[in-house]
């Protein structure tokens, strides 16, 4: 062992709530790079957890994501970065000497061991006596509600079950930090949103820094205080849940964390020229900043931040985008979802007034979805064929090619 | 569709009485008849014909219990011999790729292709006193053929492959994951193969020692060369029968007989007890 354990018994939150006062990240990851082969699966990718949070790695399958908890375990060598725990360098430690908990996906219980013996497999690598193992044990079992279970092999206890045994087990040693890798995919829906309170709750009882990996969005609202987006090994924004769903740096994580409309095209002579070849108008926003003829710009909104008026050319919100042809009407209980087929608006050359006309599209053209309020939809009734005037609650300007 | 086709057949089957079926099953229990159940039938009514006190005289004889034991000891010694040989192989063989690792894949298989009064001979020619390696041994104590330890080399040639072949699937399925978590919750190497690996392994591994252990016990072809079939020093049991029944003792080669068909079907319940396992 390179740090002295400190064996205190468990679920003793004294050690975890002493780290918890220094300033320093409990964990913090510095410009780490890996290829495999030709494939840069990790480029350049830093991130902090602070002491007693809980950090979820969200992207598509294939980000990096996995390799990165993978790196943190050990369990894979980075090219190049840090890998920092509690000030300690960890990077080229070996597995084994860097006291981390990993709950596997599949959770990986030793499928010969009985509920308990594998609760009690950390302590007993670590040479602690049978007697304080097995208070250890018993009181993890108390502490997840399987006490039942413990002379039973993982076969013979539900996923939920093998779930809680696999995190009682990372906990048994006071591991460091706690490694989530995808560890609730292989549970049913039911299942798994219970559990995932009942490990929030846990987590800040006990102030255990937490990482999660996971591609599912609901899931990283839920569990992480901050959230990362990682997208083909770059980290592309980390941030709290709120800033990343209101506030996405780039279309990938508006399009990643939630559902969104973007707007692509060209700034044209005050107005933006979409790839459609339709002309909309840009926020104002748009015009407090220098942006010049021909450069690249794309409009972010969320389906609930539309708001559709049938007066044509009146604007109710700060933002108003344009005319619309309502295509689509789907009414799904809470919401009611509208496609809008969005027109084409220009500037009359002899006035410089708006107008919206339907011509055809140069290139494919843009449909909007809108989220409405049962209240909104009853209020203004919408169905195929009308024409709407589109604003936007909310919305976000990216430039260039982000 | 499929559901239809299938009550159709099962129809068919019931309103038309098929022939094949009863034939078929009477033609495979007719084969089995000459060629196992009545040799086999045949070696406890010959060996207990003349009442259980001769077949009580044949086994107590000092040669035939001398022979039982040596060829209890070599088929132990050469079971533990390619069980730990047979674990060292498939780790390697499924941890690693090297080049050559199919060449070497080829090799360790190839005992089980080869007669067995070959790989006795071939022992011969390496070891024996005119051998490659057999003639350097020759002006010294150390002598390997004709003795116990040529019986276990035999054994352990011709059942190389059988504990590897059932030990490498096994290790094949084992999910890595595993050792990645033991690792991560401060197991060294040793500790991981120790409490995780051996464990799941533990069937492949008695059923790997029991295919060994029943194939070095009747071990005939190979020991009969290289043993020198010396009663009281290297006669192994099936040795042992073959040199009764050529002195016209056919009891005595009857009563050992029996002893080892005995040994052989607890060995095959076993080995069915510990597949279904490692089924599952």
């Amino acid at each position: 062992m390179a740090r002295p354990m400190v064996m205190t018994l468990f679920p003793d939150t004294q050690a975890f709530a002493q780290r918890s006062t220094d300033a320093q990240p409990a964990l913090s990851v510095r410009n780490l790079t890996k290829r495999f082969g030709n494939e840069m699966v990790l480029n350049d990718v830093s991130f902090n957890v602070a002491e007693g949070e809980s950090l979820v790695l969200l992207g598509p399958s294939g980000s990096g994501k996995s390799t990165t908890l993978r790196i943190i375990a050990g369990l894979e060598q980075p090219d190049s970065g840090e890998v920092i725990l509690h000030e300690r360098e960890i990077e080229n430690l070996r597995a084994r000497d860097r006291n981390v908990g990993v709950i596997f996906q599949n959770y990986a219980l030793f499928p010969e061991m009985t509920v308990a013996e594998n609760i009690a497999f950390g302590l007993k690598i670590r040479g602690v006596s049978s007697r304080k193992r097995l208070e250890v044990v018993d009181r993890l079992l108390e502490m997840i509600g399987l006490g039942e279970q413990r002379n039973k092999k993982p076969r013979h206890i539900s996923g939920g079950q093998q779930q809680r045994v696999a995190i009682a087990r990372a906990l048994a040693y006071e591991p460091e930090v706690l490694l989530f890798d995808e560890s609730f995919s292989a549970l049913d829906p039911h299942t798994r949103v219970g559990l995932r309170r009942e490990i929030r709750q846990l987590l800040r009882k006990l102030r255990v820094p937490a990482l999660f990996i996971t591609h599912d969005q609901e899931e990283a609202m839920e569990l992480g205080d901050h959230i990362a987006i990682l997208n083909k090994g770059r980290l592309e924004q980390i941030g709290t849940p709120q800033e990343i769903y209101n506030d996405p740096q780039t279309e990938f994580v508006a399009t990643f964390l939630g559902a969104a409309n973007v707007l692509k095209g060209e700034w044209q002579d005050g107005l933006i020229c979409l790839d459609s070849g339709y002309y909309v108008v840009p926020p104002h926003e748009a015009f407090d900043i220098h942006i010049t003829d021909g450069e690249r710009v794309k409009i972010i909104f969320r389906p609930e931040d539309v708001l559709l008026s049938t007066i044509v050319g009146v604007a109710e919100s700060p933002y108003h985008l344009g005319e619309g042809e309502v295509t689509e009407v789907k009414f799904t209980g809470a919401t009611e979802a509208v496609t809008i087929r969005l027109l084409n608006t220009q500037l009359r050359p002899s006035r410089p007034q708006l107008v919206t006309s339907i011509s055809e599209p140069k290139g494919k053209e843009f449909f909007i979805k809108a989220l409405r309020t049962k209240w909104d939809a009853r209020r203004i009734r919408l169905s195929p064929g009308d024409r709407v005037s589109i604003s936007l609650k909310s919305h976000k300007l990216l430039r260039g090619e982000c | 569709m499929n559901a239809v086709a299938y009550q159709n057949s099962s129809v068919k089957k019931k309103r038309h009485f098929d022939v094949a079926k009863p034939a078929g099953i009477s033609l495979v229990v007719l084969a089995m008849m000459p060629l196992v159940i009545m040799p086999l039938l045949s070696i406890f009514i010959f060996g207990f014909s003349k009442g259980p006190i001769h077949f009580w005289e044949a086994l107590v004889n000092p040669a035939a219990i001398f022979s039982l034991k040596l060829s209890l000891i070599t088929s132990t010694v050469a079971t533990v011999c390619n069980v730990i040989f047979g674990l060292i192989a498939a780790w390697v063989m499924t941890k690693y790729e090297f080049r050559g690792d199919s060449a070497l894949m080829i090799i360790i298989s190839l005992p089980t292709a080869i007669p067995t009064a070959v790989a006795g001979f071939a022992l011969l020619l390496l070891w024996g006193p005119f051998g490659l390696l057999g003639r350097f041994l020759e002006d010294t104590d150390w002598q390997i053929m004709f003795t116990t330890a040529a019986i276990i080399l035999a054994n352990i040639f011709v059942t190389f492959p059988l504990a590897f072949g059932t030990i490498k699937p096994a290790m094949e399925n084992f999910d890595t994951n595993l050792e990645d978590a033991a690792e991560t919750m401060g197991a060294s190497r040793w500790q991981t193969f120790r409490y995780v690996v051996l464990p799941s392994l533990r069937s492949a591994l008695i059923t790997g020692a029991l295919l060994t252990f029943a194939r070095s016990i009747g071990e005939f072809g190979s020991t009969i060369m290289v043993s020198g079939n010396m009663m009281m020093k290297t006669q192994t049991a099936p040795l042992y029968i073959y040199a009764r029944y050529n002195d016209g003792d056919v009891e005595a080669a009857n009563a050992i007989a029996i002893v080892l068909a005995i040994i052989s079907f607890a060995i095959f319940s076993l080995i069915m007890i510990f597949r279904k396992r490692l089924e599952r």
